[in-house]
Parts: C-alpha cells; sequence; structure tokens
C-alpha cells in the first residue's frame, strides 16, 4: 500500500516540502515584497486569537513550519483572549479580536477560541487579509462551514484547518474514489469510540455564578445566547453545551473523519441520509448517544459508534474498498491514472498560494459529517440532506441547526 | 397555577442529573419517551403546567421541567401533527411576556426550535425589552416566515442593543420591504448598526450600490474590512442575477480605490472578480 507520510505530527504538516511560486498570487507583503510593495522582511507578523488549551501550541506550530519552511520567524505580536480584561492594553494584548485584525503588520493568525467563534474569527481574519490556521473542529454548525468557504475564495487567502489525519491517509483507496470508476460503492467505514461523549457533556442545570473580574463574558458567548455565568461552560469544558460546541462527537470527529474524507473523495460533498440512536437531547447540554448511521448518494456508509450508551450498532458489517471491486477493463484504468499529488502544507501554501491539504471546503465537509449527526441526536428523527444545497430536505426546523441565528453584532 | 398531579409525576420520570449535574448516568429513552407523550396528551394544560414549574437560571431546581418542555417541543415535531405542533406554539407564545425573564428567555429558546409564524406576534412584542430582544429576534429569524413584519414594527421604538438586534434581524430575513430603512442606517451614529445595515442591503441584493462604496470608503479599521465584504457580497448577488455592470462597478471601484499595499489583497481580489464577470 502506498502511504503517504504515517504518523507525522501537526508541525511537520505546518512545515511542509518545497514547491515553486506563483508570481501571480497574493502573497502576504513581507513573504515576497513585489512592486508596490514593502521589501520581504525577515520575520512575518503572527497573531494568537484564543490563548488558552491548543492555542499556544497551534501558534508554536505554526511558528516552526514557517521557520523551517520559508526561512522565516513569525513573531507573535498580538496575544487575544477574552480572560485578558485586566491586563489588556490593545499593543500585545487584546480581549477583542476586531482590534488585532485591524493591524496591518498582522500576515498570520492561529485561531484557538471555543469552536462557537472558530468561523467568526476566521472569515474576519481572511476579510482582513491574513491566512489562517484555525483548531479543530471547524465550526459549530454547517452554514458557518460555507461562509468560511467563501470568504477564502473571495480573497484568496489560506486557510488550514488543525487537523492532519488526512496527510497520512491511504492515497490508493482516495485514487480509486476519485477515479470516478467506481459507481456504486459498497464500503462500510466504522469509527469505534473515541468520541469522549460522557467526558465532555454538559451541567443541565447550572447554577449562575458571578463573572469573574479577569474575564470579559458577553464576548466569551459572541454569537451564542448570553447565559449566566458557569465555570463548567468556560476552559475545555465549553465542549459540553451545544452553544459553543457540541460535545465529545464534535470535538473529536474532525481529528477521526480528516482521514475518512480525504480517502474516500468526500471532499466536495456530504452524505444524503442520516440516522442516530440516542435518547432524546437536553436543549443547553451536550449528552449521551449510541450510533450514528450517514450513507453517501453513491452508497458508501459511514458509522459512528460511540460505545458509551445503548447496544451497539448491528446493521451493517464493516467493508472496505479495492480495485477488485472494479471491472477487469476499470482496474487497468485505474492503474494507467497518475497517483494523487501529495497534500500541500500551510507554510507550502502561504508561499506558492496553492491550497492546503486542510483547506476550507475539506475541513467543512469534515465538519459536516458531526454536524449532520449531532442534528440527527437532537432531533430524534431520520434525515435526509441534499448535498448541493446544504440543507436538509423536507424538515424546517431540523434546518434551524444547519443555519443558526447569531446574537448581535455577530453574523455570518 | 396548580401543577397536575398526574403531570408532576410524569416529569419526575425524566431522568436525575449524576453527582456532576448530566444526564450520563439512568438515561431510559424509551421511559423518557412514554412520559413525553403522556404529557403531550395532556394537551395545553400540561404544557401550562410545564411552563409553571420552571424558575429563571439560579432560583431553584427546574431540570427535569426544563428538559422535559424541550422533549415536548421535539416530540410534536416528531410526531409530524401539524395541529398539535401549532397549539404548542401558541402555548408558549401566549406566556410571553408575564413570566420571569429568565423563564421567558427559554421559552424564545423553544419557540426558535418548533414554533413558526403563530409565535411571531408574541415574540415580537419583546424586541424592544433589553434583556429578551436578542432571544427572540434569534426566534424570529429562525422561524422567517412572519418574522419581517415583527422586526418591522418594532424597529421605531427599538433602541440601542435591540435597534441593532431588529437591523439585523431585517436583514438576517432578507425583508426588501425594509431596503429604505437599512438605506438610512448606513448613517447611524452607531457603527454596528452601519455595518448590520449594510450587511442586510448586501444579502439581499439591493442595488444601492453608490451607499455600499460609500459605506466602504471610511478610515482604515474594521469598520473599512467589514463595509468592503458588504461590497463583494453586494457584488456576487448582482452578478448571480444578471446585473453584471452594476457587479462590475463596485468592483473597479474596490480596485480603484484599494491602493495602500496592507489593501492590496482586496485590490487583487476585485481584480480577479472583475475578469470573472463579463461585460453584458
Amino acid at each position: 500500500m502506498n502511504r503517504c507520510i504515517r504518523g507525522v505530527s501537526r508541525r511537520d504538516f505546518l512545515k511542509g516540502s518545497a514547491a515553486g511560486v506563483s508570481a501571480l498570487a497574493v502573497v502576504p507583503r513581507s513573504v515576497l515584497g513585489g512592486a508596490g510593495e514593502s521589501a520581504p522582511s525577515e520575520s512575518l507578523g503572527g497573531a494568537l486569537i484564543g490563548c488558552g488549551g491548543r492555542g499556544p501550541g497551534t501558534f508554536q506550530d505554526l511558528a516552526r513550519g514557517m521557520r523551517e519552511h520559508l526561512g522565516k520567524e513569525v513573531r507573535l505580536l498580538a496575544r487575544c483572549d477574552v480572560r485578558f480584561k485586566k491586563e489588556c492594553d490593545n499593543k500585545e494584548i487584546y480581549t477583542d479580536f476586531r482590534r488585532v485584525l485591524e493591524r496591518k503588520d498582522i500576515d498570520v493568525v492561529a485561531v484557538g477560541t471555543h469552536p462557537g467563534w472558530h468561523a467568526l474569527v476566521s472569515i474576519a481574519a481572511m476579510e482582513a487579509g491574513k491566512d489562517v490556521v484555525c483548531e479543530k473542529p471547524m465550526t459549530r454548525s454547517i452554514a458557518e462551514g460555507r461562509a468560511v468557504v467563501e470568504a477564502e475564495r473571495r480573497y484568496h487567502r489560506i486557510f488550514q484547518i488543525g487537523t492532519y489525519g488526512r496527510f497520512g491517509a491511504n492515497r490508493q483507496t482516495h485514487k480509486l474514489m476519485a477515479s470516478g470508476l467506481l459507481k456504486e460503492c459498497k464500503a462500510v467505514v466504522f469509527r469505534r469510540g473515541g468520541f469522549k461523549i460522557r467526558e465532555w457533556s454538559g451541567i443541565v442545570n447550572p447554577k449562575p455564578q458571578e463573572v469573574p473580574k479577569w474575564l470579559d463574558w458577553d464576548m466569551y458567548c459572541g454569537p451564542a445566547p448570553l447565559r449566566p455565568y458557569h465555570p463548567h461552560r468556560f476552559g475545555g469544558t465549553h465542549r459540553g453545551y451545544w452553544d459553543y460546541e457540541g460535545g465529545g462527537l464534535a470535538d473529536m470527529a474532525q481529528h477521526h473523519l480528516d482521514g475518512f474524507n480525504y480517502e474516500y473523495a468526500k471532499d466536495f460533498t456530504s452524505p444524503v441520509e442520516v440516522e442516530a440512536l440516542a435518547p432524546p437531547a437536553h436543549p443547553e447540554a451536550c449528552g449521551l448517544w449510541g450510533w450514528v448511521e450517514l450513507t453517501y448518494a453513491d452508497g458508501l456508509t459511514l458509522v459512528l459508534d460511540g460505545g458509551e450508551w445503548g447496544p451497539r450498532y448491528d446493521r451493517k458489517q464493516q467493508r472496505g474498498v479495492s480495485p477488485s471491486d472494479l471491472a477487469k477493463e476499470d482496474q487497468e484504468k485505474l492503474k494507467a491514472m497518475p497517483d494523487p499529488e501529495p497534500l500541500v502544507s500551510f507554510a507550502e501554501a502561504v508561499r506558492t498560494r496553492k491550497r492546503p491539504g486542510g483547506h476550507a471546503e475539506a475541513a467543512h465537509r469534515t465538519a459536516t459529517l458531526f454536524h449532520l449527526a449531532n442534528i440527527a441526536i437532537r432531533c430524534g428523527r431520520k434525515l435526509r440532506y441534499d448535498p448541493v444545497k446544504e440543507e436538509i430536505v423536507g424538515d424546517a426546523e431540523a434546518n434551524r441547526l444547519v443555519y443558526q441565528p447569531m446574537r448581535a453584532p455577530w453574523r455570518l | 397555577m396548580t401543577i397536575p398531579e398526574r403531570l408532576k409525576d410524569l416529569v419526575d420520570q425524566m431522568p436525575n442529573p449524576d453527582q456532576r449535574g448530566m444526564f450520563t448516568t439512568d438515561v431510559d429513552k424509551e421511559k423518557i419517551e412514554r412520559a413525553v407523550a403522556a404529557i403531550h396528551d395532556g394537551g395545553r394544560e400540561y404544557v401550562l403546567g410545564l411552563i409553571g414549574m420552571l424558575v429563571p437560571p439560579g432560583e431553584g431546581d427546574d431540570a427535569k421541567a426544563h428538559y422535559a418542555l424541550h422533549c415536548l417541543a421535539n416530540h410534536v415535531l416528531k410526531i409530524r401533527d401539524e395541529n398539535a405542533r401549532r397549539q404548542f406554539g401558541e402555548t408558549l407564545a401566549s406566556q410571553l411576556g408575564d413570566r420571569p425573564k429568565g423563564v421567558q428567555a427559554y421559552l424564545c429558546q423553544e419557540l426558535q426550535w418548533a414554533g413558526r409564524s403563530e409565535a411571531c406576534a408574541g415574540l415580537g412584542k419583546l424586541l424592544t425589552d433589553e434583556d429578551l430582544c436578542a432571544p427572540a429576534a434569534m426566534a424570529l429569524v429562525a422561524i422567517r416566515d412572519g418574522a419581517a413584519e415583527q422586526f418591522r414594527a418594532a424597529l421605531p421604538a427599538a433602541r440601542g442593543k435591540c435597534r441593532l438586534q431588529v437591523i439585523q434581524g431585517l436583514g438576517a430575513v432578507g425583508d426588501r420591504q425594509s431596503a429604505v430603512a437599512l438605506r438610512e442606517a448606513l448613517t447611524d451614529p452607531d457603527r454596528e448598526v452601519r455595518l448590520a445595515a449594510g450587511w442586510g442591503l448586501a444579502r439581499m441584493g439591493d442595488a444601492g450600490v453608490d451607499a455600499l462604496l460609500k459605506a466602504a470608503d471610511v478610515e482604515p479599521g474594521w469598520e473599512r474590512i467589514q463595509a468592503t465584504k458588504h461590497c463583494f457580497v453586494l457584488a456576487e448577488k448582482l452578478a448571480a442575477s444578471g446585473q453584471a455592470l452594476a457587479a462590475r462597478q463596485i468592483y473597479a471601484h474596490l480596485r480603484d480605490t484599494r491602493t495602500d499595499p496592507s489593501e492590496a489583497y482586496v485590490r487583487q481580489s476585485a481584480e480577479k472578480a472583475l475578469a470573472a464577470t463579463k461585460e453584458p
């Protein structure tokens, strides 16, 4: 099996490999310089928005990749977090990301906020001309993902999701699935366990507490409803609330499914049916579920088997795909096709303006998988999905979870 | 009001939070669903009873009633009985205005989940309430059908954050009848209101090109970045609806005015869009 770069770390993929430079590309001025632009500097300006949890690691990985690949230092010029209310100076330390993005000297941004902010901050950064590495999960809703894709396209910026499973995925499976030769896919792919369902559940009746003086709670809540403060809604355990994320499923599945989405060539489409086994969901707190079955138009089935509640999934047996699923003639055609191009790292993408491996559409389609799964869990009914219109078919109320209204002034 | 004993028994069948305060043990799907179906069978009296068991956050333990009401909202959608769903929506909407604000905010949230046009008038009354305008507006945007009239009616009296929420709501539901009001709001003293108005006009493809371009030619900063985005969005909408000339006017303006090196990415994005938008 031809496997590309198995077991490589986040840092390696942010670093990347050599590639040519497109002279017409809109490269950050401090990377290449050019006519009418300032001369290439020795360093790039960087910002970290969301400094808890994985945030600092995401920025360090980004900086290391740029240094090793481009020979450029990324200077951390601005750190922004809602917990900096007391120390905020609006020069190096911020609580409001908008002020960071106004700065002309920042070229790249690492987004490490809670996921309810990922899309809005990433979009705003690209609108301000910055390239972006965004921690997983990419978004809190399907519509947010589409908006990130549109911003990436509109401004020709680089967006890379902070998970790299696809860089180690099976390229021969990808080649087969992307070839168009397999008309009907009988594969049933399982992802069993690893969803941290109980760990990332929410408290169902949190008693309001006083907002700490160092915290901008309104900004933390952002587009979500302004709830009374409770420490469990903050600082990692935010994962247990629909307002900010979507439980262990949303937190882990971007990792687990990134490789799947690439291998099975589903970076530009989504399932057409989704069904879940779960008890009735709580309105605010994420909770238990058993399994979710997602089916694509070509027949491919993806099963997420939580293993923390209810009976195990037993509707279908696991099955892969191989060239032997093709007719002899098509097997020869497949052999004659070139192998897939290696995926482009973030650093390489910044330099060449090529799309990185974890670009916005790919990350969005992966995120759509767990968003659909969570919608099915929350609605408790089988759903049909139109992967082109990106709408749930014939269920207006379920669609309210595809496009979720936001609290002003935040909007997509 | 007096809560029926039978309803109390049914609500008590909801799961008990574990020692962490979560529903992660003692969760019996069939038991919950049977109890919720029985609450549904109790009709309006039981829905009102459930609402009567709710308390504002921090003022008591209503975890089971809170959960049961949401399960009921989902139940009326699952059984696909429009009469039942509408009655549920009407009952919740009828309680807006009188209950404690923390409870009303939760009712708004459940109407966002399962309400339709029957809930709009009740939600509309909250659009000028500083504490409730956001949850009411979010519910109306989710419902859409019948929401625009409520936002329009609330606009003259809405102040501060309510005005911002209403302006954003008009844009979110794409109310073309409000285009004039939104164009006026482009010069509002409040930056966020100006931006919300520009966002709404761009989304609805309103051909007020000059107004949006003017709004985007402000000093460098967040407002300029956002208003420039609105110009791009409007141009894309115009091009998609066959108004290539107007779209090209926007792109050409952005190309010609974004001359500072820090805005090279805007200039070049506009150039590319211009090249891709053929003259009619």
